[in-house]
């Protein structure tokens, strides 16, 4: 299924590339280095250029639909699209961490003092035992 | 009514002394508790010694996360009343009885110590003083609250205030949007004429050539208000 778009060659580095940083994002969902809903976006945008990989001629119509004139700067914008949209979804793990580090914080500034509290607490109670 | 005097600081080892002197001097009736922002010096044993609750942040969030983490213990402590002054002299303390006034009688849920009413006192710069009228126009215009000083950090905060900044408050320059925060949940907002102090060591946190960057942050944080309270992970206490 040679297309004039795409060497053989490249095709076939391609989805080479592409199934191996699949199954790298898959290996660390499975390790847990990475949640599954955080990898979602990337599996799902990965196979999207997978299937354009393995089918030129899709880029093509696309180009075509979108009135693209070189079918190649239709791939770079998707491209870009893609890289956005995971810079994004990126941004918004970042916001929820530091959200959640900011009340991690505070809590432990809250129970240092807890704690000290208690402690002088038990400390005059075996004052007074002794 | 029991009331806690939030006093936030960042290396304040040589001011905040003679805060906390002054504090249980004008109202020895307040508990204080200082939030160590996450301080390189000595500010949170200076603080001990000068009679006041630390909390020691365990690094540097900021005024709003420092400023929340009071509202935190108010709320965690059963404080009615919870006002925050800073702790670098800015703010005289002997306000904070006149300030009492309309939360006692039920009016008011968030008391703001203003610069602009009455009169006197170190005013800061003439842009400044405009970025100050810019906001309140804003704030006004955006959602109704009537502030003649909103980056005043002297404040006095009733119960429904106290509720509302201990689930969410806003994190970087927080003074103009935390009272669009608070006009928004619908608590009553009120001003108190204070005199402030020029500050004795150190300068402002934001110098001449950011006040123009601070002014459109700010305007931005006001536009895009939440759409609804900000959802804050709750950790049950």
């Amino acid at each position: 299924m040679t297309h004039p778009l795409l060497p053989l060659e490249l095709q076939i580095a391609a989805c080479a590339m592409l199934i191996v940083f699949f199954g790298w994002v898959l290996y660390l969902v499975r390790f847990q280095r990475l949640s599954l809903r955080d990898s979602l976006l990337w599996l799902l945008s990965t196979g999207a250029v997978l299937v354009f990989a393995l089918f030129p001629g899709l880029l093509q119509s696309l180009a075509r639909a979108l009135a693209v004139q070189v079918p190649s700067n239709a791939l770079f914008a998707l491209g870009i699209v893609y890289l956005t949209l995971n810079v994004l979804s990126l941004t918004i793990a970042l916001a929820n961490a530091s959200t959640h580090t900011r009340r991690l914080a505070q809590e432990c500034a809250l129970l240092r003092v807890e704690i000290a509290e208690v402690r002088s607490e038990v400390r005059s109670r075996d004052g007074a035992a002794s | 009514m029991r009331a806690l005097v939030i006093v936030p600081a960042w290396n304040e080892e040589r001011d905040l002394p003679a805060v906390l002197a002054e504090l249980r001097r004008v109202a020895p009736e307040w508990d204080v508790c200082v939030v160590d922002d996450g301080s390189s010096d000595r500010t949170a044993a200076v603080a001990r010694e000068g009679g006041a609750r630390v909390l020691r942040l365990p690094m540097n969030l900021g005024i709003g996360g420092a400023v929340q983490t009071g509202y935190l213990w108010a709320r965690e402590r059963g404080y009615e009343i919870a006002a925050q002054i800073d702790g670098d002299g800015q703010h005289d303390p002997q306000y904070l009885e006149a300030a009492l006034g309309p939360i006692r009688a039920g009016t008011a849920d968030l008391v703001i110590g203003s610069r602009y009413i009455g009169a006197g006192g170190f005013r800061s710069t003439a842009l400044r003083r405009t970025g100050a009228r810019y906001l309140s126009w804003f704030l006004r215009l955006r959602c109704g609250a009537r502030v003649t000083d909103p980056t005043s950090g002297f404040r006095v905060a009733g119960p429904r205030a106290i509720e509302l900044f201990a689930a969410s408050y806003p994190s970087d320059y927080p003074e103009p949007e935390a009272i669009a925060l608070a006009a928004r949940g619908g608590l009553r907002v009120e001003e108190f004429p204070v005199v402030m102090r020029e500050r004795r060591h150190g300068s402002s946190s934001i110098g001449p050539v950011r006040t123009v960057y601070y002014l459109i942050k700010v305007s931005l944080a006001l536009l895009l208000l939440p759409a609804e309270r900000r959802h804050k992970p709750e950790i049950a206490g």
